[in-house]
């Protein structure tokens, strides 16, 4: 770093969505729901009415210094206010809307808080580390995101020091003592839809039935029905109530195949690919149980649910273990560090040193692989994983994503990472670090890294947009709503009461916030506007997405002619990049330790094949070569098309911050709809195609939501 | 609202050709209708073009799997280019013929732009040179626009090969005389339009007038005179007949010592400052009486351009303090070996260390080096009003990269097509760039082979990448320009010096070759001191780097004000130059290897969503132009270019490939082979006990 290295940048437009920068003046400015306790120190109540009228139902205000935020252009003045929650940096002037009660600009939920550092003159102090105080008035203060975003706040000389020192010490604490239990409580929000009770989420969730009839209905899966096996939880706690199983299969037999996978999670439907093909996700074998035959043919027929070739993939092979997800995200934090000790010229290697983008790339590798198999070749597949709640879920998703279009829809993109991640048992909480367990792997980034590839690859197969996937890459360090504050479908299940009683298991001895407010349990990450403002929302809208693309047009419903007879129940495993055949589908009929062993696998053999093609897979040669299926992507995963979320993972560095060519099509784009918002003012009557053509962004939203 | 002008280089996507300024123009020689009925495939030649030697029953290998399939063909030798003539002609269709070169085709080789051959002898590569006692069973061709192919001479007869190889190594690796390039049978058997197309307003600065008229559009006319002192290079070959110099300069200085110590006008800014360059005087051993004379010259000069009106002169020694032409040759052949593929494993195998790799050409190293230089001089004369003189050995190489990227930085007429032209023309060809030994087009010293021009292009690159809606054109334009280095039908890369190019021309080619040009640029190139030459120069860098202090405050001072500013693209023009902004120009390395491909997808299906829109945007605009006219005046949709057309690869526009759908096995493996833990050791505990407070 050459000349960079004595300041930490001073410039840049922030990466986070730009926010409004006049909010609408509200008409009342009271301090409606702020508790006012006696922890409040005096000199709080100088603090203006508008500052504390954006505090939250239970939320009580530590500290504040005036300020300045620098790291942007131009500075902006304003209150550093410290609270139970969060640490807020409020500019002068600006007036948190009733609305958004969150603000992803200008918000630091406490357990975001990565690194703190205090700046003065020289020095510079790294704090939130045991056994550093603070033996100085900091000038400056710099509050390192965990989601890699800034704050860069100096303050106000000039008899205020003591407050600056205060809000730091206050900070440190607040973080300390608060986050664990703050984090799994969530921040209460009073939201205006919450009462009412009856309110349609904006995605849904997958908590009834019907919605996952109507899902099972949109993707034409008509030998599957949905079970109702788990609606109280008894099979596995972190399945979701419902689940899609084969028709014919009756609940009795899901009941007894499911209890010889790891942690009851059995094979379940994930998607149903219109030529005929499934992809199942299924948890390891339980090895130490003990089938017999009835058992095992619940199984096998669940697993091949009419498909005479099942390819069985071994999800974790390839791909990095969870452990090694940590380590690299971790890596990356540290080399995005403004400060960091990459020197320019050695940027790439410390980069590749991560193996963030290694692993990027081989998630991306495995499911194009996959989906060429589900889609091209009409085979149906199976992933497993030992806990199917990790890779099983990015896996899945992910051939989603390139092989329905579908999918990448707004709307089609939430509903399946609430269906493949949120309900499917993810454990967001563990995952993301929040608990402090020593599992925490950042696997869903991971997977919004995949997608934020595909984005850059495909620009014009997306309707959302990279600010989209940035707001949902931050939303997961914000402790407002269930979706990511809950390991299980169970947990977020419980309601008011229930909850309350888990979290003084969990923290013995915490005051709690009232019941009422603490639960925000109608509200899921989908409610974006709990964060942001529309104009905002307006941007998660890719410019550049093609509309041919919709969803109807890219495949007739059903092709039979797909499906070529082959010899009966064939059954492959997909490992390394090749096609083994296997003897049998279960582990236990011949030797029950066989799944332990991965040498049960056989060793990756030439299979003789006619077709070159099929060499490579090692495919069996009745399989046929099929042409790719439109509408599915398949992404680049070299080397040189692997690239870094600049957008995201340098929001730290100022000075490398700086949009670019995105510009070019989105001012293209607001060109156009000035110009046909002109034509149509201009002319009485339009023809239908015209309007058709017109692709106002708030006619999108409109129909997406 | 973005006009027409600041996005309009969209368009120069829409029809490749080779877009630069020809002195003679290439004509369409054949039809595509004719290509596809006809069974047998004839070779198609240039006029003038003959055919050299030819082998049949050649079988090219499909490079993008290792299976080693292949077309059968002839392989054919002319003077002008390598050409494989596939039996098969069935691969052509319709959305091929649409992008085709005009002048080259898929399997056309110039033999300019042959790099290196190989051979495989029992299943050994080896470089061929000189004469062969034995054949080889397989030809690996790499070119300079970093195409690979291979043919296999198995199914040859051994005559034919021996005559082919023998011709190819020859007429691709001998030295050459300088009136045998092909340029000049093309030319006279062509028929030459010189210039006279009207659209191409390109200025040649080859008359007084051109430069008066740069003088005018800079406002440097007041300080600075158009001299015609060399007209038929009377005074120097080195330089051009024409150049600007500053107004008090007496003319009988300028023939002193051949153009040497003399200050160079190359543009003026905005608010009068000048960039000016130099060559330094020949340096004369044991003669202190002429080193007495320089030295009282230089003065001379020095006191001249120092006194008012002139601004304080910064003097930039590019020779000494600045990046080395071996530097650059050294990390440009490192870094090209990452894109010369020889066959797919040997990817797959790199891959997983591309970052690293990448990094240790330091060909990206060089590319910030050198845009950092121009950020700094940019400063000097935008921010400190000083005129900066560059000086070099022979003001022709590294002087010409960076005054025309600072120019390109700082002058928005640069980011036009025209004045990105005009600006080549200006700084690069009458600034006496050595095109002919850079390129090695006459195969005489490898050691001059320096890619400085392309150097440019890829800091060009930079910037058009960082800012798209700055320039006029598009890096398309770049690569094609980048390809037609080593297109021996246009005369504008192809000679050392306007003296050269015009002397050729009015001698009727009957000159000898003069050996003249290469002595005095041997002092870049000291085969024994390299070494030495390398060491020194890191070691002088990071001192340079640690010290002046000043100097780069204010330099990080002006850059990031510039950069904290809201960017307008007709003004002055930065690039990013940190550690992630410096990137891969991936159009033209990468565009080959059929893995780096996206299918449907990158860049080729952003540009080709611009240009839909731009063409929207412009239908629409056309129609409310039209209104007052009439209202039932709806004019016809026209038909999209790029919609509907097969799926684009980032080979677009240069050719439409057609992937097989299997892949090949990344070996992942390698991972955990690679990386130790223990340097993140400290970090991590950083960041882990974080949870644990």
């Amino acid at each position: 770093v050459w000349w960079w290295k004595c300041g930490g940048g001073g410039r840049g437009q922030s990466f986070n969505i730009a926010p409004q920068k006049e909010e609408p003046e509200m008409g009342h400015s009271g301090p409606k729901c702020v508790q006012r306790t006696g922890m409040l120190e005096p000199r709080s109540q100088q603090l203006d009415g508008h500052v504390a009228s954006g505090c939250l139902p239970g939320e009580q205000i530590l500290a504040w210094a005036p300020g300045v935020r620098k790291g942007l252009e131009p500075e902006l003045p304003g209150t550093l206010i410290c609270t139970n929650l969060r640490v807020t940096f409020q500019p002068c002037g600006w007036q948190r809307s009733q609305e958004t009660p969150l603000s992803s600009e200008y918000d630091f939920a406490l357990v975001n808080i990565g690194r703190l550092e205090a700046v003065s003159g020289l020095s510079r102090v790294q704090l939130l580390r045991p056994g550093s105080p603070l033996k100085f008035i900091p000038e400056e203060i710099l509050i390192h995101g965990r989601d890699f975003r800034l704050l860069r706040v100096a303050f106000e000389a000039g008899g205020l020091e003591p407050q600056a020192f205060q809000v730091t010490m206050a900070i440190v604490q607040a973080r300390a003592q608060n986050s664990q239990v703050q984090q799994y409580a969530g921040i209460p929000l009073s939201k205006a839809g919450q009462s009412t009770g009856s309110r349609k989420p904006p995605v849904p969730l997958l908590e009834t039935s019907e919605d996952w009839e109507a899902e099972r209905k949109k993707q034409g899966a008509r030998g599957w029905r949905v079970s109702t096996i788990n609606e109280r939880f008894d099979i596995a706690t972190s399945l979701p109530r419902y689940f899609w199983v084969p028709k014919r299969t009756l609940d009795s037999e899901v009941r007894r195949a499911f209890g010889h996978f790891h942690q009851g999670r059995g094979p379940r439907l994930s998607w149903h690919h219109p030529g005929g093909s499934d992809l199942l996700r299924c948890g390891g074998f339980y090895t130490a149980s003990d089938p017999n035959k009835e058992d095992i043919r619940a199984v096998e027929s669940m697993l091949q649910a009419g498909h005479s070739d099942v390819v069985l993939v071994d999800t974790v092979d390839e791909l990095p273990s969870l452990a090694d997800v940590q380590l690299a995200h971790l890596r990356l934090r540290a080399l995005c560090l403004p400060d960091s000790s990459a020197a320019e010229e050695k940027w790439l290697s410390a980069l590749e040193g991560t193996r963030w983008l290694d692993y990027v790339r081989s998630c991306l590798r495995k499911a194009s692989d996959i989906s060429v198999l589900v889609t091209s070749r009409v085979r149906s597949v199976v992933l497993q994983e030992r806990g199917d709640r990790d890779f099983n879920g990015l896996l899945s998703s992910l051939v989603q994503l390139l092989s329905v279009p579908e999918a990448r829809t707004l709307l089609g993109f939430q509903s399946l990472v609430q269906r493949e991640w949120v309900a499917a048992g993810h454990p967001f909480l563990t995952r993301l670090g929040v608990t402090g367990a020593s599992e925490e792997a950042p696997v869903f980034l991971l997977f919004l890294d995949c997608v934020w590839q595909l984005l850059q690859q495909f620009p014009a197969e997306f309707e959302f947009s990279e600010f989209f996937l940035l707001a949902l890459h931050d939303s997961a360090r914000v402790p407002d709503t269930l979706t990511f504050l809950r390991d299980t479908p169970w947990e977020r299940g419980k309601q008011g009461g229930q909850f309350n009683s888990y979290t003084q298991i969990y923290n013995p001895g915490c005051c709690q916030p009232p019941a009422g407010n603490s639960v925000n349990s109608q509200l899921s990450v989908w409610d974006w506007d709990l964060r942001y403002n529309s104009e905002q929302i307006l941007q998660f809208h890719n410019p550049g997405y093609d509309p041919e693309h919709c969803p109807d047009s890219w495949l007739p419903r059903q092709q039979p002619s797909f499906m070529v007879p082959g010899p009966p129940s064939s059954v492959w495993l997909f490992s390394r990049g090749a096609l083994t055949p296997l003897n049998q589908l279960c582990p236990w009929r011949d030797n029950p330790s066989l799944l332990a062993v991965s040498s049960r696998w056989l060793p990756r053999a030439a299979i003789s094949s006619e077709s070159l093609a099929d060499q490579e897979w090692g495919l069996p040669s009745h399989w046929g070569a099929c042409p790719l299926p439109p509408g599915l992507l398949l992404p680049g995963y070299l080397g040189p098309q692997i690239r870094l979320w600049r957008r995201c993972y340098l929001r730290g560095r100022p000075e490398v911050q700086k949009g670019l060519s995105a510009p070019t099509i989105s001012g293209l784009q607001d060109e156009l709809s000035h110009l046909q918002e002109l034509l149509r003012k201009w002319t009485p009557r339009i023809s239908p195609e015209d309007h058709s053509k017109k692709r106002d962004p708030n006619t999108i939203l409109s129909q997406s939501r | 609202m973005l006009g027409k002008g600041v996005v309009g280089g969209g368009g120069g996507t829409k029809a490749p050709k080779p877009s630069f300024v020809s002195y003679v123009r290439p004509e369409e020689i054949h039809t595509n209708e004719k290509e596809v009925t006809e069974k047998e495939v004839t070779l198609h030649l240039l006029p003038g073009e003959q055919l050299l030697c030819e082998a049949s029953t050649v079988l090219k290998y499909v490079q993008e799997d290792s299976c080693q399939r292949g077309i059968y063909g002839k392989l054919v030798c002319t003077d002008f280019k390598i050409a494989f003539l596939g039996d098969d002609d069935s691969a052509l269709d319709n959305d091929e013929t649409q992008f085709k070169n005009k002048v080259i085709g898929e399997n056309d080789i110039t033999l300019h732009c042959v790099d290196q051959i190989y051979g495989v002898f029992d299943e050994k590569k080896k470089t061929l040179f000189g004469q062969l006692k034995k054949y080889p069973e397989k030809l690996i061709i790499h070119c300079k626009d970093l195409r690979v192919f291979h043919f296999c001479l198995r199914y040859t007869k051994e005559e034919e090969v021996k005559r082919i190889v023998s011709g190819i190594i020859h007429h691709t690796q001998a030295p050459k005389l300088l009136k045998r390039l092909f340029l000049f049978s093309y030319a006279a058997a062509a028929q030459n339009h010189a210039a006279t197309d009207p659209r191409n307003h390109t200025v040649m600065f080859d008359t007084l007038k051109d430069w008066c008229w740069e003088l005018e559009r800079t406002k440097g006319s007041v300080k600075y005179k158009a001299v015609s002192v060399n007209e038929g290079y009377k005074v120097c070959e080195r330089l051009p007949a024409y150049f600007v110099v500053p107004t008090p300069l007496p003319e009988e200085d300028l023939s002193r010592f051949q153009g040497h110590g003399i200050p160079l006008w190359c543009w003026s800014c905005h608010n009068g400052c000048a960039l000016l360059k130099m060559s330094a005087l020949p340096k004369k051993e044991q003669d202190d009486g002429l080193s007495q004379m320089q030295k009282s010259f230089l003065d001379g000069i020095y006191k001249t351009i120092h006194r008012p009106p002139y601004e304080i002169v910064k003097t930039e020694d590019l020779s000494s303090n600045f990046l080395s032409l071996q530097d650059i040759q050294t990390a440009y052949s490192k870094f090209k070996q990452l894109f010369l593929i020889d066959n797919s494993t040997e990817f797959w195998d790199t891959d997983i260390k591309w970052f690293s790799l990448l990094e240790s050409s330091s060909w990206l190293d060089i590319i910030r080096r050198c845009l950092k230089k121009a950020i700094e001089i940019t400063e000097c004369l935008e921010a400190q009003n000083v005129n900066v003189l560059l000086l070099e050995e022979n003001a022709s190489d590294l002087c010409c990269l960076v005054s025309s990227l600072v120019q390109v930085m700082m002058d928005p007429h640069c980011r036009t097509r025209i004045g990105f032209q005009s600006l080549v023309q200006k700084e690069w060809i009458m600034g006496g760039h050595s095109f002919l030994d850079r390129c090695n087009h006459l195969r005489q010293s490898d050691k001059e082979e320096v890619p400085v021009f392309l150097l440019f292009l890829d800091c060009v690159w930079q910037l058009v990448h960082q800012h798209p809606p700055a320039f006029d054109f598009t890096e398309t334009y770049l690569t094609v320009l980048s390809d037609s280095l080593y297109i021996p039908i246009f005369s504008t890369f192809f000679f050392n010096s306007p003296h050269q190019k015009d002397n050729v021309h009015q001698r009727q080619l009957s000159l000898p070759l003069t050996q003249s040009k290469s002595s005095p640029k041997r002092g870049f190139f000291r085969e024994e001191t390299d070494h030495l030459i390398k060491n020194l120069l890191g070691k002088r860098i990071s001192k340079l780097i640690n010290s002046s202090d000043e100097l780069h405050d204010n330099l990080r001072e002006f850059y990031d004000s510039w950069h904290s500013k809201p960017t307008d693209y007709h003004g002055l023009l930065l690039p990013h130059i940190e550690g992630p902004e410096i990137k891969v120009w991936a159009q033209r390395y990468l565009r080959w290897i059929p893995e780096a491909q996206i299918l449907g997808g990158g860049r080729a299906a952003t540009v080709s969503k611009l240009l839909e829109m731009m063409e929207e945007v412009e239908r629409l605009q056309e129609k409310i132009d039209a209104r007052p006219h009439g209202q039932g005046a709806l004019l016809a949709e026209a038909p999209l270019l790029l919609r509907g057309s097969a799926r684009l690869s980032a080979l677009f526009p240069f050719a439409l490939l057609q992937r097989h759908p299997s892949k090949p096995v990344l070996p992942t493996s390698g991972w955990k082979a690679l990386g130790d833990e223990e340097d993140l050791a400290k970090r991590e505990d950083e960041f882990v006990d974080l949870g644990d407070v």
